[in-house]
């Protein structure tokens, strides 16, 4: 039942990023309509929806974050890691039932905003591109794996109920503020996710076919991360 | 009745950079008993237990439980399917109710005893739709022992598992406890309360300084241990007294007071051989007992 | 039923005092030949003892004769003819000692003077003594 008892401890969390992320998508594409001038629907409209998905990509980060505070570490500092260290269950089950969980949850996250923000379009009447869609959620999920191992990283290496959280946060920001610069970009996994390289800003629309390399370096860069946090979690004393 | 040791260590430490919490402690604990685990704070008792489940990786030695090794991690996950543990700290998870934790425990153990779960329910009061951050430090603690008791484990480890019971609980504990131990679980629990490691278990083991300097069973304790008080004539020579058994001696002017751990009779003797004018022979509590293995000699 | 008490401070095994209550109760005839005794595992739990030290009493009792552990059904006392005889030399005792007690007290002995005075009497040969 460790599913179960991932899901409890989420859950609060889970439904109020959701609900969140939602209402602020969806109007921020219906409020974006609302000012529509006399530019040519397509153009103006494409800007819209790649607005929505650069709120949608911050707070998905902001979500996730949250969402992955957890863990043994965090159960130690509250004093319930006996318990759990106790159950008949090796550690690395416990954290991959906790990781897979919040994957899950985290795809959840991406998907269903990106449906409300295709709902409110659709009610306003516009069309919708799908391979669009696929890019921007493809790019948000490969370049946000990374901040979702970080976040990983630090509630397995941080302690304190909070510490991870904050360091998650600001590990992002840092990243959004030193790797910001044109040059720099490249190594950011939040421009990544915004899909600053691919935008052309004349049509608002992504171009070119989807950088698959880029992706794979930043799902290794995941994966590599979620490994160390598996290992120092399962060789720590508690 | 089961001959193999439930809890076997040899050599067993840990070292936390340059302090030795844990010194070649080695130790057995024998299948359907109750055996307490005394010792001062921060003598290595939790230590210990934690390394006994796999929570802390010992630094040298090792030990098995039931025969599993307890440094092997698979085999560690067996232990933990047959060893039931109650920590320290009372904490569970916050955010589950009486029932979810119930619930969830029980998934993980095919031989739950739902009549020993009800049971307890009822008689320890446990709300089942409270939150158990909303629960009193007492109700944490016996909603922690339910847990561990309607396992039917083969061992139950306690660590303080009074800590946070009023005098009703600890009663109502200790109950639990034999009633657990009548049915073959062996237990195995650290505590503070030196007078209920007195009532119920069979052998007490007491460690210090990382190092263990007792492990006796109480029936031998209570028929060995003595406290003899001599007036003599004349002031006594301290050294003549200085016998194998012999463990402490308090000497005023013409009196003194040997504590002994065996050997009362010799004493007595030797006391004879001089001009006496009282000698008295008491039995002492595990307490004092205690306190004379922990005291800084 | 009776009602044992076991002791933790008078430096002796709870088990022996336990057996020693058990006779007690059988000398008396507090109990009789062919009652039952409570079940090891119940009157540990009542008495908040081990289950091991009613076990090794009710063991020792067994060997000793007065006991009888019937597989399934329990402890049963067994007071055979030689049990019999000793219960009823320890209850004639019994009243020898309440009449001098009573004639001790008539001649203007306190009673804790009488106890120093058995005490004496009993202990005087003896290398050890255990205090009460």
């Amino acid at each position: 039942m460790l599913w179960y008892k991932a899901w409890l401890e989420t859950r609060t969390r889970f439904s109020i990023c959701l609900a969140g992320i939602l209402i602020l998508c969806s109007y921020s594409v219906f409020h974006g309509e609302r000012q529509a001038t006399s530019w040519v629907d397509g153009r103006y409209y494409n800007y819209v929806l790649s607005e929505g998905h650069a709120l949608l990509a911050l707070m998905w980060v902001f979500a996730v974050i949250l969402l992955m505070m957890g863990g043994l570490l965090r159960e130690e500092a509250l004093g319930a890691a006996p318990f759990t260290l106790a159950l008949p269950v090796s550690r690395q089950k416990t954290m991959a039932v906790r990781i897979a969980a919040g994957a899950f949850q985290g795809l959840i996250l991406a998907v269903l905003p990106w449906c409300a923000m295709y709902l409110v379009a659709s009610i306003l009447g516009k069309t919708f591109s799908l391979p669009q869609t696929a890019f921007h959620l493809l790019l948000l999920l490969t370049g946000g794996s990374v901040f979702f191992a970080v976040s990983l990283l630090a509630s397995s290496t941080l302690s304190g109920e909070y510490t991870p959280a904050v360091a998650s946060f600001g590990t992002m920001l840092a990243i959004a503020a030193m790797l910001g610069d044109k040059k720099l970009r490249i190594f950011s996994p939040l421009a990544f996710m915004m899909g600053t390289e691919y935008f052309n800003p004349d049509t608002n629309l992504l171009v070119g076919p989807f950088p698959w390399a880029v992706a794979a370096v930043w799902l290794s860069v995941a994966v590599l991360l979620t490994w160390i946090a598996v290992r120092v979690i399962t060789k720590r004393d508690f | 009745m089961n001959i193999l040791p439930v809890i076997e260590t040899h050599d067993l430490s840990k070292r936390f950079g340059n302090t030795s919490a844990v010194c070649n402690l080695t130790m057995s604990v024998a299948a359907g008993s109750i055996t307490g685990f005394l010792g001062l704070n921060g003598a290595g008792k939790t230590t210990t237990i934690k390394m006994l489940l796999g929570m802390i990786s010992p630094t040298g030695g090792g030990g098995t439980i039931l025969g599993y090794s307890i440094r092997d991690p698979a085999e560690s996950l067996a232990i933990r399917r047959r060893v039931a543990y109650v920590s320290e700290s009372q904490r569970l998870y916050d955010y589950m109710t009486v029932a979810q934790i119930v619930r969830f425990t029980k998934s993980f153990h095919s031989g739950w005893r739902s009549d020993v779960e009800e049971s307890l329910l009822r008689s320890w009061a446990l709300p089942l739709n409270q939150k158990v951050k909303a629960l009193s430090k007492g109700m944490r603690r016996k909603l922690a022992l339910l847990l561990a008791f309607a396992r039917k484990p083969e061992l139950l480890i306690l660590d303080e598992p009074s800590d946070g019971l009023d005098p009703v609980g600890v009663e109502q504990l200790l109950e639990a406890m034999v009633a657990q131990c009548g049915e073959g679980t062996a237990v195995f629990f650290s505590s503070h309360q030196i007078a209920e490691v007195e009532r119920v278990a069979d052998r007490v083991c007491i460690i210090h300084k990382g190092q263990l300097v007792m492990n006796a069973s109480l029936d031998d304790l209570r028929e060995s241990y003595r406290q003899i008080d001599i007036v003599f004539g004349a002031a006594p020579n301290e050294a003549e007294f200085q016998i194998p058994g012999v463990e402490r001696i308090q000497a005023q002017g013409c009196q003194m007071r040997v504590l002994v751990s065996g050997n009362a009779e010799q004493v007595v003797a030797r006391a004879r051989m001089h001009d006496v004018n009282s000698i008295e022979v008491a039995p002492i509590g595990l307490r004092e007992m205690f306190l004379d293995r922990v005291k800084e000699n | 039923m009776i009602f044992f008490k076991l002791n933790t401070a008078l430096g002796q095994p709870l088990y022996l005092q336990l057996m020693q209550q058990i006779r007690h109760a059988a000398e008396n005839g507090v109990m009789q030949d062919g009652d039952q005794l409570p079940g090891i595992r119940t009157l540990a739990e009542e008495l908040v003892v081990s289950p091991n030290t009613v076990a090794k009493a009710y063991s020792e009792l067994e060997h000793e004769g007065l006991l009888e552990l019937r597989q399934g059904s329990g402890a049963f006392l067994s007071i055979n003819r030689r049990s019999r005889a000793i219960a009823d030399r320890v209850q004639a005792a019994r009243r020898k000692a309440e009449c001098l007690v009573e004639d001790l007290r008539a001649g203007g002995l306190q009673d804790d003077q009488i106890w120093r005075l058995f005490e004496t009497v009993l202990f005087r040969g003896a290398e050890i003594s255990a205090k009460r």
